[in-house]
């Protein structure tokens, strides 16, 4: 492969992400499709914040969870239109980043990490047992959507195709955000935050920003789940599965939208397979974790993109 | 000939625990002066750079920048109101390539252009900002280069990259701390050249250890030590003072410049 491919792959990168879902639908049933499809864009969402401005977070299920909440709880109160919904997901996910994140975009690393961990516990127990009323507690709520433009969402085709298309809008928004001057700026923050306030970038604004957007497509997700699953418990926001993300961000390679998709793809096609063959499939997660950590830091296609880089490099020699 | 008033410290001091590191200095600057801060290591030159510019707070004392009072602005505020300046030990953006570190001062200062959307989602690499970025890197002497990862630069190009940053910001004032610490000789001509072709388009002030390099270069010389500005002139003068041969040297007279 060559640097050209590279390019060619990231100038046509929507047909190719859609023609690789296409395909990939027969062969793992479209059910499952969706679901990767979904974690995908939950990814995205998590990668604009880890991988492009350098914060990790240990609570990102939160904001995917305030999604589908109040995706379900529109289409129990408000409106069973699945448009009505899916945007009031996305207000509300703005709603809480702009909330949050004013307190948790101030600090950076394990403080960063741990606050989003913090916040997204009373999340869960606001879910679980204060709002218990609203949300069912732990038997979660269902929601059920209307046809609406004769897209009926019980059709898991429909949810297939439409989960698809807004895949395919958020790369496309990803890739805007992240070759602007805005997707520079993120990787200065990473880089050296104090350096860019020298540029006369009032970081905190942009860090600001980066958070709510992220906060917003992960809700996105969120209610794009509810969609698919017609129902949300307090398990879509448990902490412990932040890790998922996290190692799904790791291993496709952060800060790259082609390195979010394989990632999210990697992670769900180990957590939907390998416990078929292995019972206690979490372990090797935990070694291809180790693996890397010390060996791939830059992930699947950071791995990639070196390779063909240093093939290149030898020819130019 | 320099003009109005344009960055004026009154009384700012700074203590890190016991230690005072910026003792009550006053210091003005005037529109399209030259000035040098010379002093010892240790002597207070570059905290008080951080406070001029914004880095940190002085416990008390004003700094009056362009006639405001800027002492609680932020760094990027400063910034915005055109005081720029480059770190002693090069700071520069090393996993972006050259281009994409100019890029974003090349924005910074095109106010007319001021759009959020486009800053957002537009594309960072419009033919018409890449060539404003190729004519800065082209000034320092390193356009060649532009498509480089920055961390494979040699020290002395991270060097001319941060000034040439300083630059795509058009500022007012420009403030180099030790641009010449850790630079090669050709290096060294190199930036000497481009110092002095800047002084006659803008403000500088420059903090630098081999004084014999600024003599030749700013009208102005103050001498800090232990925190406090001791005394300032022209360079020839500032070179013979017994004080700052004492302070410089030690007592002993002979020892050269280093």
């Amino acid at each position: 492969m060559k640097r050209s491919t590279i390019r060619t792959l990231e100038k046509f990168n929507l047909p190719i992400v859609a023609a690789g879902f296409l395909l990939l639908a027969p062969v793992l049933t479209v059910q499952r499709t969706t679901d990767f499809i979904i974690f995908c864009i939950f990814v995205l969402a998590y990668d604009l914040l880890y991988g492009y401005m350098g914060r990790l977070s240990f609570g990102h299920m939160l904001y995917l969870g305030v999604g589908a909440y109040a995706a379900a709880l529109c289409a129990e109160h408000i409106s069973a239109n699945p448009f009505i919904a899916i945007l009031t997901a996305l207000l509300s996910g703005a709603a809480v980043g702009l909330l949050l994140g004013p307190i948790i975009v101030r600090t950076t690393g394990a403080c960063f990490a741990l606050i989003n961990l913090a916040f997204n516990q009373v999340g869960f127990f606001l879910a679980l047992i204060a709002l218990a009323e609203w949300t069912g507690g732990e038997d979660g709520m269902a929601a059920f959507f209307d046809t609406v433009w004769m897209l009926n969402f019980d059709n898991r085709y429909v949810v297939f195709g439409f989960s698809l298309f807004c895949l395919l809008l958020v790369v496309f928004l990803m890739r805007r955000l992240t070759g602007s001057p805005f997707g520079i700026l993120l990787r200065m923050i990473k880089e050296n935050e104090t350096r860019a306030q020298f540029l006369g970038y009032n970081t905190y604004k942009y860090k600001l920003l980066a958070f709510v957007i992220s906060t917003t497509v992960a809700a996105f997700a969120g209610a794009l789940t509810i969609l698919n699953y017609t129902y949300v418990t307090p398990s879509f926001i448990d902490t412990t599965r932040n890790v998922e993300v996290i190692f799904a961000s790791l291993i496709g390679g952060a800060g790259s939208v082609f390195g979010a998709l394989l990632g999210g793809m990697s992670y769900m096609a180990i957590s939907n397979y390998l416990p078929n063959y292995i019972q206690r499939w979490e372990m090797f997660l935990g070694i291809a974790l180790l693996l890397l950590v010390f060996r791939f830091q830059t992930g699947i296609w950071g791995f990639v993109v070196a390779r063909v880089s240093g093939t290149d490099a030898e020819k130019d020699q | 000939m320099p003009g109005d008033m344009i960055l004026e410290s009154r009384e700012v001091s700074k203590s890190f625990g016991e230690l005072t590191a910026v003792d009550s200095v006053d210091y003005q600057l005037r529109e399209g002066e030259s000035a040098g801060i010379i002093g010892p290591n240790g002597a207070g030159k570059t905290t008080f750079f951080n406070i001029l510019t914004g880095l940190f707070p002085p416990n008390s004392g004003t700094i009056l920048f362009r006639g405001r009072n800027v002492t609680k602005m932020s760094a990027d505020q400063r910034v915005r109101m055109g005081m720029v300046r480059t770190f002693q030990l090069v700071s520069v953006f090393d996993t972006l390539p050259v281009l994409d570190n100019l890029i974003l001062a090349v924005v910074r200062a095109d106010t007319k252009n001021r759009n959020v959307i486009r800053f957002i989602l537009g594309s960072s690499h419009t033919s018409q900002m890449e060539k404003v970025c190729m004519d800065t890197l082209e000034m320092v002497g390193i356009a060649d280069k532009s498509r480089v990862l920055t961390s494979d630069l040699s020290y002395g190009d991270k060097r001319k990259l941060e000034i040439a940053l300083a630059l795509a910001l058009k500022p007012r004032v420009l403030l180099l701390d030790e641009p010449l610490a850790g630079l090669s000789d050709p290096e060294i001509a190199d930036i000497m050249e481009l110092m002095n072709s800047l002084k006659d388009r803008l403000t500088l002030v420059i903090i630098e250890h081999k004084i014999s390099q600024l003599t030749g270069l700013v009208s102005r010389l103050s001498v800090m030590h232990e925190g406090r500005l001791i005394t300032e002139g022209d360079p020839d003068d500032i070179l013979r003072d017994p004080v700052v041969r004492r302070v410089y040297w030690g007592e002993d007279d002979s020892s050269d410049d280093t």
